[in-house]
C-alpha cells in the first residue's frame, strides 16, 4: 500500500513534468499494427524530432496527440497519452478543445481559399470570437511571430492562395498561433519548400520554442540536427533510441541508429 | 516510315478527325436554330407572350405556359435542392463507408439514368392519386423534383469529394466540429460543382414532358393557374400540343415558342455559370 | 560501398601513407645518425617537402568531406581524429626532420659509449616501436593496440630524465664536448616528444572509436569494450 502511494507520488511528478507523455501505446490500422508497445516523455519548451524511414509509424504517432487518427477508418489504440498529466482519450475529454491546445502544421501548406485575415481568424472565429478589434490584433501578433506581418499588412484581404509556397506555410503557422496552443505538431513542414523558405521556417521554431512545446517529423536529417533538441529514431513502429539530439549524432548507442543517420540504410 | 512520323500522322488525324465531329455537331444546331428562327421569328410579339392558347392559331399566346413553366421550375427548386444537397452532405460526410452504403451510392446513380417517364407514373401515384393532389402544380413539381434529386445528390456528392482533404484537416487541425468543417471549408469550396449540378438538372427538368403528360398537365389550360392545387400547362407540353395541330399557323406558333423555350434555357444556364465562374475565381 | 564509404576509405588511406611516410623519415633519421650518414640525412630534409604535401593535402580532403558530406556519429568521429592524428604525424615527421638537420651540423659521430648510458638506441627503438603499434591501431581500428603505447611512452620518460643527469655529469668531465652534448640532449628531447605525440594518437583513436575523451586526465583508464 505504502509502496503504490509512492509509485502515484512518482507518476504525478513526473506528468507535472513532462508536457507530453505515451505509456505503451500500440497502434492498429485493422490486423496492421503500426505502433508496437512506445512509451516516451517529452519535456515542455523542447523541440523533438521524430526521424526515421517512411511508413515506420512516426506521423501515426504524432497523431497521437491531437487525436487526429480519429478519423481514420479502423484506427485503434491501447495505453495511454498525456498532455499536462491528463488522459487525452477519457470519454469526457473534448477533442476540439485538445486541439485548441494542440496544434498541427502539415507537410503541404493548406491555406483555405480564404483571405489572408480569415485564414488567421479562423479558429478563433469558430470558438465563437466575433470581437473585430480583438480579431485584428491577434491576427496582428500571429502574422509577426511568424515574420510575415510586414509582407502582407496591407493585403490582408488577397486571398491566401496568392502567397507563395514558403509564405502560405508560415500563414499556416500563424493560423495555428492565432489559437494559442501550447503545444504545436509539425509533420514535415518544410519537406515541400526550397531552401531559403526551410531556413525562415527553422529560424522560426528557434523563437517559437521559448514559448511552446514542439515535436517535429522530418525527413531531413541536417534539419533534426539543427533544431531540434531531443530526437526520436523510429524504424518499425518502434523508437529505436530517444535521446538529446547531440548524442544522437554524435555518438548514438545503437548501431542501427548510427547506420540511419549516416545515410547507410534508409 | 518510322515511328515518330507515324505517330505525327496520327496526331493529325485524329485532330482533323476531332474538328470534322465538332462541325459536325455545331452545323445541326446551327441549322436547326436557323430554322427555328426562320420560321417563327415574326411572330413573338408581346401579345404573343400575353396571350391565352386558343383555338385559333392566331390568338394562341403561351402566357399559361410560361407562368406554368416558371412556377413549376420554382417549385422544383425549393423541394429538390434542399433535399438533395443535404442528402448529398449527409451520404458523402456524416454515413459510414460500409457495405450498405456503397450499395446505396449505385443505386442513388442508377436512379438518375431511369426514364422520366417512370418517375411520372411514381408522381401519379403517390402525388396525384394517394395524396389526392390531382393533376396541379404541386403534384407535376413533386415529380420534377424526384426526377432530378438523384442527378443533384450525385453532383453534390462529387462536388464534395473534390475537396481536397487536407483543408479539412486543417479545419479539423484547429478544433472545428463537424457540421463548421462542412459550412465554412467544404460548401464554400464545392459550391461550384454543386451549382453546376443544379443547373444540368433544371435544364433536364424544363425540358421535361412525359412524366408530367401522365401526371397530368394538360395541353390546352385557358386560363391563369393561381394555386399550387390548380391545373397547369408548361412550355414543351404547349409546344408539343401545337405541332399536332394541322394548322400551319400553329406551326409558326410551335416555333416561336421554341425560341422562347430556347431563350430561356439559354439565359438560365447563362446565370448558372456566371455564377458558378465567379465563386471559382473566388477560389483562386 | 557507397560514396560516403568511399571517401572515407580514401581518407583511410592518406593517413596511412602519412604514417608509412613519417615512420621511414624516422627511420632514416635514427639510421643517418647512428652511421653518421649525411648523404641520407639529405635525403630525410629533402623527403620533408613531401611530408608537409601530404600534411596539406589530408587538411583539404577532411574540409571537404565535412562540407559536403555533413558526417554525424562514427563518420564524424573519424574525420575528426583524422585531422588531429594528421597533425600529430605532420610534428613527428618535423622532429625527425629536426634530428637529420643536426647530422648535418654535427662534424664527429659520438661516442658510442656515451650512446650506451644515454640508452638512446633503446629509446629510438622504443619510440618506433610506439609507432609501429600506433599504425597498427591506426589501420584496423583497434585500440587495444592503441593502449600499448602508453606502456611504452613511460619508458622513453625514464630515459629522458635519465639523460638529464647523465649528460649534465659527462658536461663537468669534459666542458669542451657541450656542443655535441647539447645537440644530443634535443635529440632526446625530440625523441621524447615523439612520444607524447604518439600517445595523443593513441588518444584520437579511442576517442574515434569509443567515443572516449582521454586528453586531459590521467593515463591509467579502466579498459571499455570496444564496439
Amino acid at each position: 500500500m505504502g509502496k503504490e502511494k509512492n509509485e502515484n507520488v512518482i507518476e504525478s511528478s513526473l506528468k507535472r513534468k513532462y508536457k507530453l507523455q505515451a505509456k505503451d501505446v500500440n497502434v492498429f490500422y485493422g490486423d496492421f499494427q503500426a505502433i508496437k508497445e512506445i512509451s516516451m516523455d517529452i519535456k515542455s519548451n523542447s523541440v523533438t524530432a521524430f526521424i526515421g524511414p517512411s511508413g515506420c509509424g512516426k506521423s501515426t504517432f504524432l497523431r497521437l496527440f491531437n487525436r487526429m487518427n480519429d478519423y481514420v477508418d479502423d484506427f485503434r489504440m491501447e495505453g495511454k497519452i498525456f498532455i499536462d498529466g491528463q488522459n487525452i482519450n477519457k470519454k469526457k475529454v473534448n477533442v476540439e478543445l485538445l486541439r485548441k491546445q494542440v496544434g498541427m502544421v502539415f507537410q503541404k501548406p493548406n491555406p483555405f481559399p480564404k483571405s489572408i485575415f480569415e485564414n488567421v481568424a479562423y479558429g478563433l472565429k469558430i470558438q465563437g470570437l466575433k470581437d473585430k478589434t480583438f480579431l485584428e490584433e491577434r491576427v496582428e501578433s500571429s502574422l509577426k511571430q511568424v515574420a510575415l506581418w510586414d509582407e502582407v499588412k496591407d493585403n490582408l484581404n488577397k486571398s491566401a492562395l496568392t502567397l507563395s509556397g514558403g509564405q502560405q506555410q508560415r500563414l499556416c503557422i500563424a493560423r495555428t498561433l492565432a489559437v494559442e496552443p501550447s503545444v504545436i505538431l509539425m509533420d514535415e513542414p518544410t519537406s515541400a519548400l526550397d531552401p531559403l523558405s526551410t531556413a525562415k521556417i527553422e529560424e522560426l521554431l528557434h523563437e517559437l520554442k521559448k514559448k511552446y512545446t514542439i515535436v517535429i517529423v522530418t525527413h531531413n536529417m541536417q534539419q533534426a540536427g539543427r533544431i531540434s533538441d531531443y530526437t526520436a529514431f523510429f524504424y518499425l513502429g518502434e523508437i529505436i533510441e530517444f535521446d538529446k539530439t547531440n548524442k544522437i549524432f554524435t555518438n548514438p548507442e545503437k548501431k542501427q541508429t548510427e547506420n540511419y543517420i549516416t545515410g547507410r540504410f534508409g | 516510315m518510322n515511328n515518330t512520323r507515324k505517330n505525327k500522322i496520327k496526331d493529325q488525324a485524329f485532330k482533323a478527325l476531332g474538328m470534322l465531329f465538332t462541325l459536325f455537331g455545331v452545323s445541326i444546331l446551327v441549322v436547326l436554330i436557323y430554322n427555328i428562327l426562320r420560321i417563327g421569328f415574326t411572330r413573338i410579339n408581346w401579345d404573343f407572350l400575353n396571350s391565352l392558347p386558343s383555338r385559333n392559331p392566331e390568338d394562341a399566346g403561351i402566357y399559361t405556359a410560361i407562368i406554368g413553366t416558371v412556377d413549376l421550375m420554382l417549385l422544383t427548386v425549393i423541394f429538390a435542392i434542399p433535399i438533395g444537397v443535404g442528402a448529398g452532405i449527409y451520404l458523402e460526410e456524416y454515413s459510414k463507408k460500409s457495405k450498405l452504403s456503397s450499395l446505396l451510392e449505385i443505386n442513388i446513380s442508377n436512379l438518375a439514368g431511369v426514364p422520366s417517364i417512370i418517375y411520372g407514373l411514381l408522381g401519379l401515384g403517390i402525388f396525384v392519386r394517394y395524396f389526392n393532389f390531382g393533376g396541379s402544380i404541386l403534384a407535376g413539381s413533386l415529380t420534377l423534383s424526384l426526377l432530378i434529386l438523384p442527378i443533384i445528390i450525385v453532383a453534390t456528392r462529387e462536388a464534395i469529394k473534390a475537396v481536397s482533404p487536407s483543408l479539412k484537416e486543417a479545419s479539423f487541425a484547429l478544433g472545428a466540429s463537424k457540421w463548421q468543417t462542412i459550412s465554412n471549408v467544404v460548401l464554400p469550396s464545392s459550391l461550384g460543382g454543386i451549382i453546376t449540378g443544379i443547373i444540368l438538372s433544371l435544364s433536364r427538368a424544363i425540358g421535361e414532358t412525359a412524366p408530367l403528360i401522365v401526371v397530368g398537365a394538360m395541353a390546352y389550360v385557358p386560363f391563369v393557374p393561381h394555386s399550387l392545387f390548380d391545373a397547369f400547362s408548361v412550355l414543351p407540353m404547349q409546344i408539343f400540343n401545337w405541332t399536332t395541330r394541322p394548322q400551319q399557323g400553329f406551326a409558326v406558333a410551335a416555333s416561336a415558342a421554341i425560341i422562347i423555350l430556347l431563350l430561356i434555357t439559354f439565359i438560365m444556364n447563362g446565370i448558372a455559370v456566371y455564377f458558378r465562374n465567379r465563386w471559382q475565381k473566388k477560389l483562386k | 560501398m557507397t560514396n560516403l564509404d568511399q571517401y572515407r576509405e580514401s581518407l583511410k588511406q592518406s593517413g596511412l601513407e602519412m604514417f608509412q611516410l613519417c615512420e621511414k623519415q624516422m627511420l632514416k633519421s635514427k639510421e643517418a645518425f647512428l652511421t653518421h650518414d649525411s648523404d641520407l640525412a639529405e635525403e630525410v630534409i629533402h623527403t620533408e617537402n613531401r611530408v608537409n604535401a601530404l600534411d596539406l593535402k589530408i587538411d583539404r580532403d577532411c574540409e571537404r568531406f565535412i562540407a559536403l558530406h555533413t558526417p554525424v556519429a562514427g563518420d564524424l568521429r573519424f574525420v575528426l581524429a583524422l585531422r588531429k592524428i594528421n597533425f600529430d604525424l605532420e610534428r613527428v615527421g618535423d622532429h625527425a626532420f629536426g634530428v637529420a638537420k643536426y647530422i648535418i651540423e654535427i662534424d664527429t659521430p659520438i661516442d658510442s659509449k656515451l650512446l650506451e648510458n644515454l640508452r638512446f638506441v633503446e629509446m629510438y627503438e622504443s619510440a618506433l616501436s610506439m609507432l609501429d603499434d600506433i599504425k597498427e591501431a591506426y589501420i584496423n581500428d583497434d585500440t587495444k593496440k592503441a593502449r600499448k603505447v602508453y606502456k611504452k611512452d613511460k619508458v622513453l620518460n625514464k630515459i629522458n630524465i635519465n639523460a638529464f643527469k647523465v649528460i649534465s655529469e659527462e658536461v663537468k668531465k669534459e666542458p669542451n664536448l657541450i656542443d655535441q652534448y647539447l645537440l644530443l640532449f634535443s635529440i632526446i628531447k625530440k625523441i621524447e616528444r615523439i612520444g607524447d605525440l604518439i600517445t595523443n594518437i593513441a588518444e584520437e583513436i579511442i576517442f574515434y572509436r569509443e567515443a572516449e575523451i582521454l586528453k586531459h586526465q590521467k593515463k591509467k583508464k579502466v579498459r571499455k569494450p570496444g564496439k
